[in-house]
């Protein structure tokens, strides 16, 4: 019997003794994960969060509150009444902070560590370009104390403080040298960094109606040919263009193009801008499918939403018609028409179409494009075509509520347009320095009054 | 280690109710030793006396769980102990089941208490289980229940704090079947039929279409009037058209004239009756020096949805016990199961069942779902799919065809699991024996998800996913007990014990899209190109030791003092944790002089602190893929550009701690009139502080959790269990049992963060917010001012309010059961009445019906004079008058005598009749609507849970065949009967499986109900 309180003793010893891995390390490192990776792989990550919130959910919202869309179907019957919750603002608002501005600023960190200028660059413009989208939606919002290690609950910054500090960071990238494509991960690669810094420079300036300063940005702004293009070459879900995953293959029939502002300009109505020098017909082509599931869907079948449809971030279209504005706010309507002509010869070339050039003398009173004054033609030509040209991206609803909706888009309920995105529900949970209530969708904000 | 299950309350029905292990003999016998009395299984598996124990527990016998009729042993628990609450994730085959015990103890940990078989624990994991997908397994369903012996529900913290940071949601302790002396052999058949036991109505009168119009293809049934069509559909004979397989031809639908309603065909195809065959085999032989208990088991069963949905397993048991000498006892416990099953789809799921199937307008056929699309100029598509919202098979419908669903998807899950416990126990002192205990539990499933091409949506190019999940865990547990005499009135019991577990699950696979062959069903990943393919593994490991002692004080017989203590160490969090308990127990019996009326009496009194081990991989925060959502299905996957791993946004925190629950529970349990009556009573309240969670930071901070001790939880509640017996005598035995229970759970602190998502969809969810009971409902609220009143638009609808907030609890205020049993003479039999009163639910799937116009609601019809007419509006802002004038016959008519018929129904919401109609129900009015308030049900229910009554075959006959044991029949009808005011589905589902969300229905496979016949054989 001994020997069996021998052996289990030894095979108690053993068994303690054998099992002992140490445990502190056994959780230390998760296997699925990393500790820490380089700010350049982090580039492309915050790219695409960039990427997915200019032509993502808050493009498609956007483009319902400016005519560009129709909500068809399921939350989007709400949507197009323009009834919406705080929490229907939570992931964009997510997306923009967690995904985007959070990286940006570890990549500028790492990226100032080892003195990589270009990235540091990108870095700046990829965060600027977050900060100038966030405020475009939702006003003000955190930027100074967002994302710092330490501070619980960021406090938020007035629009037009965010935007000033967007235009430094683009200055910035500008000064360590951004005359280059380099660190371009999710974009199509045709672009020059420091044309797109300038032409968001630009964008910042116009919403704040400096239009001088909009202008000289502008001049040294994205060329022909050199549009800020999101990647969708590969015809692949989480590749592919995020209009037509929704439209077609995650939420088909819930967005459509029936009876949408931008329909009635393309097509006959009161609104329809064919006339001697304009045929609109292939861009409807390419804009609007009928192969869809409701009357008339944007075109994701092989038009401007198709699968590997690239898609604009910043384009020579919009550079070129901040630059018609600015002039013709300035008096200038000979400059105006010119930068006006740009983009229609534009269209003539990647749509196909009639846009023969316009002279002076075809805008005004009784005029092929009317107006109460030629300068007033002039003026609305310009937003009219902005607003058509830049189909599906957010700056045309800055467009609308700048200029008090000039061109006259019909509200799909009411009297009013939506002004603004509500502050997210995860916002107001959590910050306590966020905004008490949600606020109206109807309020115009700080920049836009 | 003997065992004697002489709980009085079981009486010799054999068919035993839930029992809760009270007193032994009473205080007549003055009982002295263990071996006489009522025993318990405690914690660590080793037994005790129920007198001398201070904390509550209830024991399940085996053979009640055998009569429940259901294949899982957790499902067959339920109804039968007190605060013990299980919910079937929905009815299909071998679902998994949450099992919650006295409220929720954690918030984004697991819920679910530990299970012990044998002295060991062992899994009973339940992966997967979102808003979408299939209905997962929980592995406990691998065991037999005809193998078990015993289930006894340690509830509280002092009966399980030698388990530590495991014990908070309480412990199983399962206890199988051992050989006992002689030899018998039992062979069960069981026979069993299983229907759906409870349905949506679906609307007759209107079809297809939109705005009062029959329209092909279209998602809604606000159509015509199926009544007023011609009567025969006009085909264009040049047109595209559909051959089914069977060659019936659907043909370009002109003008839509046929007046068929097809609700019932429909409901034909989807349905059938459930069959299920299982056969039973188990020998018991044992002599003095040896015991073997084996068992096999072959569970064979049929779905009621009337397609791939099955589920078989398969198990043998070899329980052995040699006794090599007086000293040392050695045996094995070894179980093997294989368990293979087919699913159907389901949820949130444009591929899943009841999506298709409750959406299909009435007037549309289902039946043929799958054949040749020509298009006019008869080129033809092959395995083309038709369906509601695609009627002749051009491309995938937007949402499957059920029959699709049914047949063409594959589901599978293949599980291998093995449980192996050998134990040695050596008696090295008269007084102290050691008993070494290894546990092995290790299961594998291989599960298959595939769609083949032109499947609905976004599996219209076909997909599927293989993954292999393997889960491991290996303990090793060493006890020693002592007994020791301290004086002539006090007897201590010591036990000391060190228990290792080592746990890892590890998982690979991968999932392929974009089929290259797409007509011949294959699970290769070479269907697919690179770029369409993707791999994933995980892994993750927890370690963990800890010893504890155990000191049971016995003073006089009558006072019983046990303390406990666990220290224990893991790889989860940073310093040991030690759980302490004590419990009370006072035979007030003894002292009081023997009376007709009291005969029993014991006061308890026990608390203890336990823990919840923090989850792992939580100290750090990590690098992660980058990748970018909107929430509605498109992303960017930073893989797919050249790959981007960046900060997650979820911070880790390297100072995580357990979470701590200190509970205290006190009792009695008496014995009235010669122990006629027993009655058990607890009252128990428990905190939980430092529950971990990944805690809502701002997003603007940069993350958008953050992993911390920061909520704490306090339960608080009461059980009752009671048993009397009514008639006693040789021939009739008749016992009245039930038992009630009530928790009220509040999450008391959350540091002041947001509300924490559970489960469940952006719009409405299952939640943890401050102030409220855990898993409160979350959604979308109406406009209110002030005073309460509705904020109404121009037109006098009501408006959504723009934030939102807590609309439901769907804990319920109290459940309870009753239940009676006894024989008659050679004839058991047992009915068992459960009740579960106050949870919410929120009826998602019915929300969304009405937008539909598929629900009797949505379909109703009113008149209205001509001046009202010009007055009332819909939410469109359009009057009655003018939508008549538009000649949509499924909108509004005008009567001869002009007054307007209209489909819908009037509303005054405060400002006067609005008509509610399509537009109000697809848009705030219905599921899709931004206010999910207007859904959240009372889903109270009362059901006849179980049936039971078997009858022993006079001896005379059994002797007759050559079966000298003797044969018995038995019927046991499960949910039989159900009472509820939820509207189509029995709300004793869960959307989100073994999720710590609840009360979230949303298109949800629907539950049974089952007849099982039974014979059984005894040789």
């Amino acid at each position: 019997m001994k020997k069996i309180a021998l052996i289990f003793s030894v095979a108690l010893t053993v068994g303690i003794t054998s099992c002992k891995k140490d445990i502190k390390e056994i959780n230390k490192e998760n296997p699925g994960q990393f500790s820490d990776s380089d700010p350049v792989l982090m580039m492309s990550g915050a790219q695409l969060a960039n990427v997915l919130v200019n032509e993502g959910e808050a493009a498609r919202l956007t483009g319902i509150f400016s005519g560009h869309h129709v909500g068809f179907d399921r939350q989007f019957v709400s949507y197009n009444d323009y009834v919406l919750t705080a929490g229907d603002f939570n992931t964009p608002w997510g997306n923009v902070y967690t995904e985007g501005i959070a990286q940006c600023r570890i990549i500028r960190a790492k990226a100032a560590k080892a003195n990589n200028k270009q990235l540091n660059a990108v870095a700046c413009i990829t965060e600027a370009n977050l900060l100038l989208t966030a405020s475009a939606l939702w006003g003000d919002i955190p930027n100074t104390e967002a994302c710092v290690d330490g501070i619980s609950s960021p406090k938020f910054d007035k629009m037009s403080d965010v935007h000033k500090a967007a235009i430094v960071l683009l200055d910035s990238a500008l000064s360590y040298g951004a005359n280059h494509a380099n660190y371009s991960g999710a974009y199509v690669g045709n672009h020059n960094w420091a044309e797109v810094a300038n032409t968001l420079k630009a964008r910042a300036y116009l919403r704040m109606k400096d239009y001088a300063k909009a202008a000289a940005a502008a001049a040294n702004g994205i060329d022909a040919g050199n549009d800020l293009l999101a990647n969708h070459s590969q015809a692949t879900p989480g590749a592919w263009n995020l209009y037509y995953d929704f439209l077609d293959w995650n939420r088909s029939g819930y967005i459509s193009a029936s009876g949408s502002h931008m329909e009635k300009l393309l097509d006959t109505s009161a609104f329809f801008r064919n006339n001697a020098k304009t045929d609109e017909s292939d861009r409807f082509a390419f804009y609007f499918t009928d192969a869809g599931y409701t009357p008339l869907d944007p075109n994701w079948d092989n038009g401007i939403f198709a699968a590997t449809a690239n898609f604009p971030i910043a384009s020579y279209a919009e550079n070129e018609l901040i630059l018609a504005e600015c002039a013709i706010r300035n008096g200038d309507a000979t400059a105006a028409i010119d930068h006006l002509n740009n983009v229609r010869d534009e269209n003539a070339t990647s749509t196909g179409g009639q846009y023969d050039d316009y002279v002076i003398g075809d805008f005004g009173p009784g005029q092929m494009v009317p107006g109460t004054t030629v300068n007033d033609a002039i003026t609305k030509e310009i937003l009219v075509e902005k607003y058509v040209s830049l189909y599906g991206q957010i700056e045309p609803w800055c467009d609308l509520r700048r200029t008090k909706n000039l061109i006259g888009v019909v509200p799909n309920k009411g009297t009013k347009l939506p002004e603004r995105f509500l502050v997210p529900q995860d916002e107001i949970n959590a910050n306590i320095n966020a905004p008490r209530t949600a606020g109206d969708l109807f309020a115009p904000l700080e920049l836009f009054q | 280690m003997r065992m004697k299950h002489l709980l009085m309350v079981i009486s010799a029905t054999g068919i035993a109710p839930a029992a809760f292990a009270q007193a032994g003999p009473g205080g007549s016998s003055g009982s002295d030793t263990v071996d006489v009395g009522t025993v318990t299984v405690t914690a660590i598996g080793t037994t005790k006396n129920v007198r001398k124990i201070g904390y509550s527990v209830s024991q399940v016998q085996g053979k009640g769980l055998v009569s429940s009729g259901e294949s899982g042993v957790i499902q067959a628990l339920t109804g039968k102990a007190s605060n013990v609450q299980i919910t079937r994730s929905a009815g299909d085959p071998g679902s998994g089941a949450y099992i919650q015990i006295r409220g929720q103890n954690t918030i984004t940990g697991s819920n679910q208490p530990l299970i012990v078989v044998d002295g060991i624990p062992v899994s009973n994991s339940s992966f997967g289980g979102g808003v979408d997908g299939v209905v997962q397994q929980s592995r406990l369903n691998d065991l037999n229940p005809s193998d078990i012996e015993s289930v006894e529900v340690l509830k509280g913290a002092a009966a399980a704090a030698v388990w530590g940071t495991r014990a908070a949601n309480g412990v199983i302790v399962i206890t199988t079947k051992k050989g006992k002396r002689g030899m018998s052999i039992e062979f069960s058949s069981t026979y069993a039929i299983d229907q759906v036991n409870r349905e949506y109505e679906k609307q007759g009168k209107y079809g297809q279409g939109s705005g009062g119009r029959w329209v092909a293809n279209n998602a809604n049934s606000w159509g015509d009037q199926i009544g007023l069509r011609n009567g025969k559909d006009s085909i264009n004979p040049n047109g595209a058209k559909f051959v089914a397989d069977d060659g019936t031809v659907y043909g370009t639908i002109v003008r839509k004239g046929d007046k068929t309603v097809y609700n019932d065909q429909n409901r034909e195809q989807v349905f059938r009756n459930g069959i299920t065959w299982n056969n039973n085999l188990s020998i018991s032989a044992g002599n003095e020096k040896s015991n073997m208990f084996f068992s096999l088991s072959d569970w064979n069963q049929q779905g009621i949805m009337k397609g791939l949905s099955d589920y078989r397993r398969t198990t043998a048991r070899l329980n052995f016990t040699q006794n090599v000498n007086d000293k040392l006892t050695i045996g094995l416990n070894a179980n093997m199961a294989k368990t293979v099953s087919n699913r159907i789809q389901m949820g949130s799921n444009l591929d899943g069942l009841y999506l298709g199937y409750l959406r299909t307008s009435p007037d549309f056929d289902n039946s043929d779902y799958k054949g040749t699309y020509y298009t006019a100029a008869g080129v033809p598509s092959f395995n083309a799919h038709r369906g509601y919202r695609r009627y002749l098979g051009n491309g995938a419908p937007t949402y499957n065809n059920p029959g699709w669903t049914l047949n063409e998807q594959t589901n599978t899950s293949d599980v291998t699991r093995f449980i192996l416990t050998p134990e040695a126990t050596y008696k090295w002192h008269e007084n102290h024996k050691l008993i070494a205990r290894l546990g092995h539990d290790m299961s594998t499933d291989r599960r298959i998800t595939y769609f083949p091409v032109n499947s609905a949506a976004n599996q219209a190019n076909g997909s599927f996913t293989d993954e292999h999940l393997q889960e491991t865990e290996t303990s090793l547990h060493f006890i020693n007990q002592g007994t020791h005499k301290l004086s002539s009135s006090i007897n201590l019991n010591s036990t000391v014990g060190y228990l290792y577990t080592y746990k890892n699950l590890y998982s690979i696979g991968g999932s392929a899209s974009q089929f290259i062959i797409r007509d011949q069903d294959r699970f290769a990943f070479i269907n697919s190109t690179t770029e369409n393919k993707d791999p994933f593994n995980s892994f993750s490991e927890l370690l963990n030791n800890r010893v504890y002692g155990i000191l049971d004080f016995d003073v006089k017989d009558k006072i019983f003092l046990q303390l406990t203590g666990a220290s224990e160490a893991s790889s989860t969090y940073a310093n040991r944790f030690f759980s302490p308990s004590a419990s009370l127990a006072y035979e007030l019996t003894k002292d009081l002089k023997p009376n007709d009326i009291l005969s029993y009496a014991k006061l308890r009194v026990s608390s203890g602190r336990v823990g919840v081990a923090p989850p792992a991989y939580i100290w750090n925060t990590n690098y992660v893929a980058a990748s970018s959502s909107s929430g509605w299905g498109d992303y960017l996957d930073g893989s797919l550009y050249g790959g981007s791993i960046y900060r997650s946004s979820t911070q880790g925190n390297p100072d995580i701690m357990p979470e701590i629950k200190t509970e205290t529970e006190v009792g009695a349990d008496v014995k009235l009139f010669k122990n006629k009556v027993s009655l058990g009573f607890t009252y128990y309240q428990n905190k939980i502080d430092g529950a971990v969670l990944a805690i809502a930071v701002p997003n603007s901070t940069g993350y958008s959790n953050q992993w911390k001790n920061a909520a704490d939880l306090s339960n608080k509640g009461i059980e009752i269990d009671l048993n009397v017996s009514l008639i006693k005598s040789d021939n009739f035995n008749l016992n009245l049992y039930g038992n009630l229970g009530r928790n009220r759970n509040t999450v008391d602190n959350l540091s002041g963060a947001a509300p924490i998502f559970l489960a469940g969809f952006t719009g409405t969810s299952s939640r943890a917010v401050e102030g409220q009971a855990m898993g409160a409902l979350w959604g979308g609220k109406w406009a209110k001012d002030e005073s309460g009143k509705l904020i109404l638009d121009a037109d006098g609808f009501p408006t959504a309010s723009s934030e939102e907030g807590v609309i439901g609890d769907p804990n319920p205020d109290w459940r309870g059961s009753v239940g009676l049993n006894g024989n008659y003479k050679n004839l058991n039999f047992n009915l068992l009445v459960e009740t579960c009163q106050g949870n919410d639910m929120w009826a998602g799937t019915y929300g969304v019906l009405n937008n539909f116009g598929v629900t009797p609601e949505s379909a109703t019809d009113f008149t209205v004079s001509a001046a009202d007419a010009a007055n009332i509006v819909d939410y469109r802002g359009v009057t009655l008058a003018s939508a008549a004038a538009s000649g949509a016959n499924g909108l509004a008519v005008v009567n001869a005598d002009g007054s307007i018929t209209a489909r819908g129904s009037l509303k005054d919401f405060g400002a006067g009749n609005v008509w509610l109609n399509q537009y109000w129900y697809t848009s705030l009015g219905g599921g899709f609507g931004s206010v999910a308030e207007q859904f959240i049900r009372d889903a109270s229910w009362t059901r006849i849970r179980e049936l039971s009554l078997s009858y022993a075959l006079p001896k005379a006959w059994s002797d007759a065949v050559h079966v000298p044991g003797g044969i018995s029949v038995g019927f046991t009808g499960r949910n039989l009967a159900l009472w509820t005011k939820f509207d189509g589905v029995d709300p004793e589902t869960n959307l989100t499986g073994v999720s710590n969300g609840r009360g979230l229905d949303y298109f949800n496979n629907p539950g049974t109900k089952s007849y099982l016949f039974n014979i059984k054989f005894n040789l």
